[in-house]
């Protein structure tokens, strides 16, 4: 990665206009806050893709089944005025692990050996907006840096032509590009929010007419920035600066690289479910997700669908929508996994499959398809790099209404993922506003049963 | 002591009528919090928590705490009785007797602990130690110029200087500062013309009249009143979880840079923004300004579907904000539990809580209730009502028939509903339903409104234990902090306290307001505080690089008749203010941050001194003052989560006059560490990073402007203007030689163009000296 710069550094001198003089320090790997930091201690994973489900995605009807509700479906509850509701989905065994998964996801289904499914997930808020910047950030009320934020924070990363927290999303999730800021933190760890389509990163294409054009700029700014350091030779913000272009320059080059799938085999475009040329849909999220793995992306969090109640997850009145929305993520995701597997990709990476909380087992009247929030428990799972694959973690009652055993709380979660990116959930600090923050507040413990 | 005392009288929710539990109410838990809690139970020092029943029993290193029913046997008991060399708690100072004896009491008869009341002691107990702090102690010192006419600024600086063996260093050009100084006041760069006038200016007092020049300049409110507006987190929206607009707010915001402008003496601005609607008003005019004043506590953030529900944690952000504006404080904290660090109680929250809580919110519409109220009219309550009935009587069945239908949509949900009926055609009915509310709606008058605050029926609040309004504890008294005096409401006071409140804060014994303020005046001219951390005079924030400067400021200040103009004045007069950026390698090894003042700090232009910049070079920049901006009419929207509101309003004013949303960001401020409109933020970041670089390259905005500013500027000497223009300063030959070499190839309007681009995109353009 450090030849490409050098090379495009290289290429701006070849233009003409760029002088020695400051060639050797824009090539020094000082003055840069991304650079990699070693963890606290030896970590298993070194990236993550973490797949966030907008809306709320339905553990009864997915990875928890519950027979006691086809059993009592549609009748009264004692207390309420509510009724069970069976999973509009039958489930299979998968796999040698023989974890139960539902009709909606037989090819993630076909994965489950690789994955750890926890059933005893816990939010702390039961809306959207709470629950989505809770899982993030760790508050369900306050702004806090995201979860993404907190590992570029950490850990920075090893691709300066690239940005450390890549968010893919389509549209904007409950709570807006909070989910993804850096809040406290210093801005350069917040999420670049990548958006299918022409331009992924914003301004990442010359806008210059021509590429000599664009190289003569660049070779005034480097000349202009000269002049003006004499005398200014101790300060590390101009020089910072001075490599901000060149960094720039070199995510120019490599932005639009990571993002062509023009090179992508028919095979893999099969594998995840995507169709030649086509950029929408959440094939096309993970199909880039692995390529940003392979550039060496610190974290990289994937969001399907968006507020507008049709198009996630959040079905009050609709369940079937759910047949949609399922078709979507399927196939893509369980490519996702086999490609990291075939490329060697998930010793060190992890995957993570998350949502703000679960759907109720209870539906108000029978013959209503809906579910309501349901935060009490909820299921989760994680792949990869540093993680049990084939079980199953925590349980819910018999009704899928609360947790039976093992409480995984979403600082608990939290505390995990840093665990296995290296990180002590409690040493990951930030002072601001007279205290030092961290992510799991006061709470958060690692999951360890979960570990391989 | 007395306010412990009451505390223990009424503590008991948890007492009921066992007397054990009331021993330990009253004599063993304010023992446990007051001496114990600070390093067993804040920290856990020696694996011990002395916080619960359990904890206690668990013990920590070295086994048990205690034995219940066995003093003897009870680690807890040998500690605090100081009879090993080993063990001997507290540390510093033996309990008295009677405290020893009354826990070797609660130990004998089982130590019993009401379950359920962990943590969360409410004390009110402030110790010697925390008095002490450098930030409450009263201003010091006589705020005048030396015998020698050096001003007491330049001396403490000089003396601070020597002591630490720094070499202070010569003063800016001309040039240098009247940029440095133009950026600084208004938030612009100066003309060529400006620049041209001061360096030519022969006659004595040229400084003097730049800076006149400056703060009578209506630009002078807008760039201050933005640094008042971060750190009230000002926004035009709500920031509930469907962002509701409050189309009202651009009031304040308006109020503020007026306030500015006109150097409202600064206690004033304090009061009217705490209880403008009470302080007395020579004329409608001003009556009517002062309670849009109260906008301040109206901006407080609203979270959820239905924030409305959730006034415990709008006040919370209320108070939060108050305690870091005005006082430095993170009052915050202490909703919970006493601050961990700072003399706050618990019970001091709940006394400015109390006060709050007795105060009317405006509503601006949320998910769950999108009809606004509460917001306060010009002509009166009863007027307005009176004006607005005939409208409203039209209005309501169309509310009624918009919420019934509302209701069918969202029965979806929970009922089979009737059949024929789609959740699609039932949406449909709906939007046509609004569309006629709406254009009922638009025939209402249009009376003048202000998003304030009002006082509702008052009381007194009871402690949240834990911070959960639904386990309440004991009633405190309205008050103020007991650290700043403790004052509390009279007993005959009518009305909510805020007025009581506004002058408690601005009183001149309190020394907090003072100096925080002058502190922040002094860290946005040179890019630090003397305290750095000007949101936090807490023992968690930094002291004072010159304590004694900063109390000469804050006397100066009062002095001043709290005039924020004469404390520009008496800085920008100062020798330091006008000192250098220059690198010394002695002092450089010393102090790199500078932060003993030998030189002038060279500091990043924030957003909008970048934008407004930019659009001032091309010639675009509309100086127009910003009023309401174009949201739908107040009476017509419903946005939910689902739906948003995320409209984007753009326009060429000046930066300040943008529209503000608190959850959809703006990607420009954003990128170069703006103001987010969530967050209370007293010292801007200033960072810098590729997408930045990105920006200057490649963005539409720097393409357009770059273009525009170029064609501006008529040929001949094109490059020496736009030096001039930029970087305020003429080209030199090696300078011009290279834009020879540049231009060679052609001197078409995109060569121009590229040639603006890299200038915008320079450190000479980015950076002030």
């Amino acid at each position: 990665m450090h030849t490409n710069r050098r090379n495009v550094i290289r290429s701006l001198a070849g233009g003409g206009l760029i002088l020695p003089g400051l060639l050797s320090e824009m090539l020094a790997a000082e003055d840069n806050p991304l650079a990699p930091k070693k963890p606290h201690f030896a970590a298993k994973a070194k990236r993550v893709i973490f797949m966030f489900m907008n809306g709320g995605v339905s553990h009864v009807d997915t990875f928890d089944p519950k027979p006691f509700l086809t059993k009592n479906h549609d009748q009264p509850v004692k207390k309420g005025k509510r009724f069970y509701k069976a999973a509009d989905w039958g489930f299979k065994k998968y796999g040698q692990c023989g974890t139960e998964v539902s009709d909606l996801f037989p090819q993630i289904g076909s994965m489950m050996d690789d994955i750890c499914l926890i059933r005893s997930m816990q939010n702390i808020n039961n809306d959207h907006f709470g629950a989505t910047i809770g899982l993030h950030g760790g508050s369900d009320t306050f702004k806090r840096p995201s979860i993404g934020s907190w590992v570029s924070y950490g850990l920075g990363t090893h691709n300066a032509n690239l940005p450390s927290f890549m968010v893919i999303s389509p549209g904007l999730p409950y709570a807006g590009e909070q989910v993804w800021g850096s809040d406290f933190l210093p801005v350069l760890h917040q999420g670049t929010r990548i958006i299918p389509g022409d331009e992924p990163i914003p301004n990442m294409h010359r806008r210059a007419a021509t590429a000599q054009q664009q190289r003569d700029e660049l070779g005034l700014i480097e000349f202009f920035n000269r002049q003006h350091l004499k005398g200014r030779e101790n300060d590390s913000n101009l020089r910072a600066r001075i490599k901000s272009f060149e960094t720039a320059a070199g995510m120019q080059t490599a932005a639009p690289e990571a993002f062509d799938l023009s090179k992508e085999t028919d095979a893999t475009h099969k594998l995840y479910g995507l169709k030649r040329g086509d950029t929408q849909g959440f094939g096309w999220q993970c199909m880039v997700a692995r390529r940003l793995i392979e550039r060496d992306v610190r974290f990289i969090e994937l969001i399907d669908g968006d507020t507008r109640l049709d198009f996630n997850w959040d079905t009050h009145a609709n369940m079937v929508n759910y047949n949609k929305l399922a078709r979507n993520v399927d196939q893509p995701i369980a490519g996702l996994l086999k490609d990291l597997k075939d490329r060697g990709l998930m010793k060190d990476t992890l995957v993570v499959f998350a949502t703000e909380f679960g759907r109720g087992p209870f539906q108000p009247n029978p013959g209503v398809s809906g579910r309501g929030h349901h935060a009490k428990v909820f299921s989760c799972w994680l792949a990869g790099a540093g993680i049990k694959g084939g079980i199953v973690h925590g349980a819910s009652d018999e009704l899928g209404e609360r947790v039976a055993r093992d409480v995984v709380t979403i600082h608990d979660f939290q505390a995990t993922i840093l665990h296995l990116l290296g990180m002590d959930h409690e040493r990951l600090t930030y002072r601001h506003a007279g205290r030092n923050f961290r992510l799991t507040d006061v709470h958060g413990h690692v999951v360890k049963p979960i570990l391989s | 002591m007395p306010f412990i005392f009451a505390l223990m009288l009424v503590l008991p929710a948890v007492a009921r009528a066992d007397a054990k539990s009331d021993f330990f109410e009253a004599k063993i838990r304010p023992v446990l919090a007051t001496h114990c809690f600070e390093c067993h139970g804040h920290k856990v020092k020696g694996g011990l928590k002395l916080d619960s029943r359990a904890a206690i029993l668990k013990g920590g290193d070295s086994g048990p705490a205690i034995v219940p029913g066995k003093p003897k046997e009870s680690l807890l008991l040998t500690a605090v009785r100081h009879v090993d060399e080993e063990l001997q708690m507290p540390p510093k100072k033996k309990l008295p007797g009677h405290i020893v004896t009354d826990l070797k009491l609660w130990i004998r008869e089982g130590a019993v602990w009401p379950e359920g009341k962990a943590i969360g002691f409410a004390t009110g107990k402030i110790t010697d130690e925390q008095r002490e702090h450098w930030a409450y102690q009263p201003l010091k010192g006589n705020p005048a110029t030396t015998a020698d006419g050096e001003s007491f600024i330049d001396a403490r600086v000089r003396s601070r200087l020597k002591e630490q063996g720094l070499q202070s260093m010569g003063l800016a050009d001309r040039r240098t500062l009247i940029r440095r100084v133009t950026f600084d006041l208004t938030g612009l760069p100066p003309t060529p013309a400006e620049v041209d006038a001061f360096v030519d200016d022969e006659k004595p007092g040229a400084w003097h009249r730049v800076i006149e020049r400056l703060l009578a300049s209506p630009r002078y409110g807008e760039r201050w009143g933005r640094h008042w507006l971060d750190l009230v987190r000002y926004a035009d929206t709500a920031g509930d979880a469907a962002d509701y607009p409050v189309p009202e707010a651009y009031k304040y915001r308006n109020y503020v840079i007026d306030a500015f402008n006109n150097d409202k003496p600064y206690d004033q601005f304090v009061r009217e923004q705490i209880a403008g609607d009470q302080l007395p008003a020579a004329n409608d005019e001003q009556r009517w300004e002062q309670m849009i004043a109260t906008g301040y506590i109206a901006v407080s953030r609203r979270i959820g579907v239905s924030p409305h529900n959730l006034k415990h944690i709008t006040i919370e952000d209320t108070l939060n904000n108050l305690g870091k504006t005005f006082l430095g404080l993170t009052i915050g904290c202490a909703r919970c539990h006493d601050h961990k660090f700072d003399p706050i109680p618990t019970a001091d929250y709940y006394a400015l809580y109390g006060i709050f809580n007795s105060s009317v919110y405006p509503h601006a519409g949320a998910e769950h209730s999108p009809y606004r109220h509460s917001f306060v009219y010009r002509m009166g309550q009863d007027k307005a009502d009176e004006m607005l009935k005939p409208f409203r009587d039209k209005l309501a069945p169309l509310n009624k028939k918009e919420r019934d239908q509302y209701n069918l949509y969202q029965s979806f949900q929970s009922e089979v509903v009737e059949k024929g009926l789609t959740r699609r055609g039932v949406w449909a009915e709906l939007e046509k339903i609004r569309a006629q509310r709406t254009a009922m709606a638009e025939t209402f008058p249009n009376p003048e409104i202000a998003y304030a605050i009002v006082d509702g029926p008052t009381a007194d609040a009871q402690i949240h234990n834990q911070g959960d309004p639904k386990d309440t504890g004991s009633l405190v008294r309205r008050g103020f902090l007991q650290i700043l005096g403790g004052q509390k409401l009279p007993a005959n006071a009518k009305g909510s306290g805020r007025l009581q409140l506004a002058q408690w804060m601005t009183d001149p014994s309190n020394p907090l307001t003072a100096r925080v303020m002058a502190n922040r005046i002094w860290h946005y001219h040179f890019g630090r505080g003397l305290v750095s951390t000007p949101s936090d005079f807490g023992v968690r924030g930094t002291a004072p690089t010159h304590p004694q400067l900063l109390d000469l400021l804050a006397k100066h200040f009062i002095e001043s008749g709290w005039s924020v103009k004469s404390m520009h004045r008496l800085i920008l007069h100062s020798r330091t203010y006008r000192l250098a950026a220059t690198e010394h390698a002695g002092n450089l090894a010393k102090d790199p941050e500078n932060h003993y003042l030998w030189r002038a700090n060279r500091r990043r232009l924030d957003a909008e001194q970048l934008r407004d910049a930019i659009l001032t070079f091309s010639g675009q920049l509309d100086l127009s003052r910003g009023g309401r901006h174009p949201f739908p009419h107040r009476l017509s929207y419903f946005y939910r989560q689902h739906e948003p509101f995320q409209e984007k309003y753009t326009s060429n004013r000046r930066s300040v006059y943008l529209m503000q949303p608190r959850i959809k960001k703006n990607p420009f401020l954003d990128l170069f560490d703006g103001p987010d409109g969530g967050l209370h933020v007293g010292d801007r970041k200033s960072t810098i990073t590729t997408l930045q670089a990105l920006y200057f390259l490649n963005s539409e905005f720097v393409h357009q402007q770059a273009a525009a500013i170029s064609k501006r500027l008529p040929e001949p000497d094109r490059v020496q203007q736009l030096y001039q223009l930029i970087f305020n300063r003429p080209a030199n030959k090696m300078e011009m030689a290279f834009a020879i070499k540049y231009f060679a190839q052609s001197k078409d309007e995109k060569r121009w163009a590229g040639y603006v681009r890299s200038m915008l995109g320079s450190n000479e353009f980015l950076f002030v000296d």
